[in-house]
């Protein structure tokens, strides 16, 4: 398909993210696509042994995406779930499976710049095989006015020997009434690493998110990462829930928080649990503030102490994960 | 006079002891000031009043910039008056970029790439090396304050306080640095120098001697350090090494009477 009419008014959040929207645009950017424009697709764009199909049902679609047996692409997967209207159902079913011996990427993201009470839900079902390496990123832009309600739900099964990595990123405009769970299942000698990201602007915003792996096969390992931010009155809880529960599981929660201004609530937890003696499951957790030498430096600087925390926010929540 | 500091008392902040005790000096504009002591003596205390920071409040004087009462400025004020400081072990902070962090004290926005590249260049940091490096652990502790020093540049501020910004390097970089010092002066920035080390306090035009919070004389640098042995009792350090061979020689009945006048022999 070629020069389709897809807003882009839509993909312009991704900018912020520091994502070249043309990537996302059919007949630009290489590698397979599907946009969805409200419950209508407008776009799909498929590369050689990835398989990408979209089915609208009243409120949205069953969109599918299949990477074939030892398919390895450097380009990834772009998918977008936009809406552009202020009101609205958006519900997506998406699975995704990743058959054995597959390295992809998937780039997500969702997208509602001018969201004013509508409704984005996702139940999501991914299938990775044996072998893979796979990365899911999904960015999230729910405009300035007063965000969205967004209900995504996700199960990922990872299986023998592969690496699964997870990243979610809530960071830019307000964003509104979200509930986030994510259960990944890790099978042997899997890696799994999952970092999620959220930051609460105002008191329109709260924000909850539950992120849990557990290791249910010998050697299974893991590490989860949770950055939250919350400010002006707005609310962010996460959780990240490890559970070791096979032979020589090996699994670390790690949580920062910053919490600022008057009414704003922020908690990131981790909760571990071993059901198997020769497991081994980590957290460590900081809070609390930034710490005063940092402002003095950015205030040294010419900087107001407002500004010099929304710079810390902003390096906190984009700070490079490293494992 | 650039700056001022007139009877200047910094207690602790529980207020239960005095770091800095009733000290006046004064720094001239486009000069270069050392400031020396023993450890514990009182310079970074020193540094941070004049900057601003809330841990350190003066209790009794005034700090006068360019004549004006800057006393009871926040540090955004005084830095946006043109004072800065860079600290002797600066933050890590991962998600930032040098090329942003550099960025963020610019007076205007134009040319910010040109302005950066620049301030690298001073500091003797390859610049197409180092503008997309973050500002994490990555960085070597002498890297890490370069940085800090090309940031500091960048701002193009009147007066730069410079707290040990030879401490944890070595000494084949010591020249490198002097020469950086004199970069600086070039562009007509005053520098406000804490050191440890005679042979980097060497470039300074000024000195001031602090021991243990009070104020022991501001002079020309060699006058300076030339007390600052005769109290320390290093008679024989400070013939040997120090005034033979470095730039200023002092004779021997000179250093001698120094040394008297400290009830040194
Ligand atoms: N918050 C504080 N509470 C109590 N004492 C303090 C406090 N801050 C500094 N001091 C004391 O004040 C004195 C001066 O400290 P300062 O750091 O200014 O010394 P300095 O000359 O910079 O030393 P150095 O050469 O070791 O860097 C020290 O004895 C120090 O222990
Ligand atoms: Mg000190």
């Amino acid at each position: 398909m070629k020069n389709i009419d897809y807003p882009t008014e839509i993909l312009q959040s991704l900018e912020d993210y520091k994502i070249d929207f043309r990537e996302f645009l059919p007949g630009h950017g290489k590698g397979a696509k599907l946009l969805l424009n409200f419950n209508k697709i407008s776009g799909i764009e498929q590369v050689d042994g990835i398989i990408l199909k979209g089915r609208e049902i009243p409120n949205g679609i069953i969109a599918d995406v299949l990477i074939k047996k030892g398919t390895k692409v450097e380009e990834p997967v772009h998918l977008c779930f936009g809406i552009n209207k202020e009101t609205g159902i958006q519900e997506i079913f998406p699975r995704i499976i990743a058959e054995d011996n597959t390295n992809v990427k998937i780039q997500a993201h969702c997208s509602f710049p001018n969201a004013d009470g509508l409704t984005h839900k996702m139940f999501g079902h991914f299938y990775i095989g044996k072998n893979c390496e796979v990365t899911y990123s999904e960015t999230h832009y729910h405009g300035e006015n007063s965000g969205a309600l967004v209900a995504p739900v996700s199960y990922i099964y990872v299986g023998e020997n592969s690496v699964f990595e997870n990243n979610f990123n809530l960071t830019k405009g307000t964003p509104g009434k979200v509930k986030i769970l994510i259960d990944i299942y890790a099978l042997d000698n899997s890696v799994v690493r999952s970092n999620v990201k959220a930051y609460g602007k105002n008191s329109k915003d709260s924000i909850r998110i539950r992120d849990s792996v557990f290791l249910e096969g010998e050697n299974a390992r893991s590490v989860i990462k949770l950055k939250a931010a919350a400010k002006d009155g707005g609310e962010v809880l996460m959780y990240g829930i490890t559970e070791g529960n096979a032979p020589h599981c090996n699994g670390h929660v790690e949580c920062s928080e910053i919490v600022l201004g008057r009414g704003s609530i922020c908690r990131a937890r981790p909760f571990i649990r071993a059901t198997d003696p020769t497991s081994s499951v980590s957290h460590e957790a900081s809070l609390g503030r930034f710490p005063q030498k940092w402002l003095d430096e950015l205030m040294a600087k010419g900087l107001s102490e407002e500004e010099a925390t929304n710079i810390l926010i902003e390096a906190m929540l984009q700070e490079e994960e490293k494992f | 006079m650039l700056l001022e500091l007139k009877e200047v008392t910094i207690p602790t902040l529980d207020q239960k002891c005095v770091i800095i005790n009733e000290v006046s000096f004064g720094i001239k504009e486009g000069s270069i000031h050392a400031i020396i002591g023993p450890n514990g003596s009182g310079k970074s205390t020193l540094a941070y009043a004049i900057m601003g920071l809330g841990n350190y409040k003066v209790l009794h004087g005034k700090i006068l910039f360019d004549g004006f009462d800057i006393t009871n400025l926040s540090i955004t004020e005084r830095a946006k008056l043109g004072i800065t400081l860079a600290w002797q072990e600066p933050a890590r902070i991962d998600g930032l970029s040098v090329y942003r962090y550099i960025t963020l004290g610019l007076k205007d926005t134009t040319k910010m790439r040109e302005k950066v590249v620049e301030a690298l260049n001073i500091v003797n940091l390859e610049p197409e090396k180092y503008i997309n490096r973050k500002i994490d652990e990555s960085l070597s502790g002498g890297e890490r304050k370069r940085v800090e020093l090309a940031a500091a540049i960048a701002m193009e501020p009147r007066l730069i306080i410079l707290d040990e910004p030879d401490s944890g390097l070595d000494f084949i970089v010591l020249e490198d640095f002097m020469n950086i010092f004199e970069k600086i002066k070039r562009l007509n920035m005053t520098i406000l120098l804490i050191t440890h080390r005679e042979d980097i306090g060497m470039v300074a035009d000024y000195g001031t001697l602090l021991w243990r919070g009070d104020h022991i004389i501001t002079d020309v640098f060699p006058k300076v350090m030339l007390r600052y042995c005769a109290k320390a009792g290093l008679k024989e350090f400070c013939k040997r090494t120090l005034f033979k061979d470095g730039a200023i020689c002092f004779d021997d009945e000179y250093i001698d009477r120094i040394f008297r006048e400290e009830g040194v022999s």
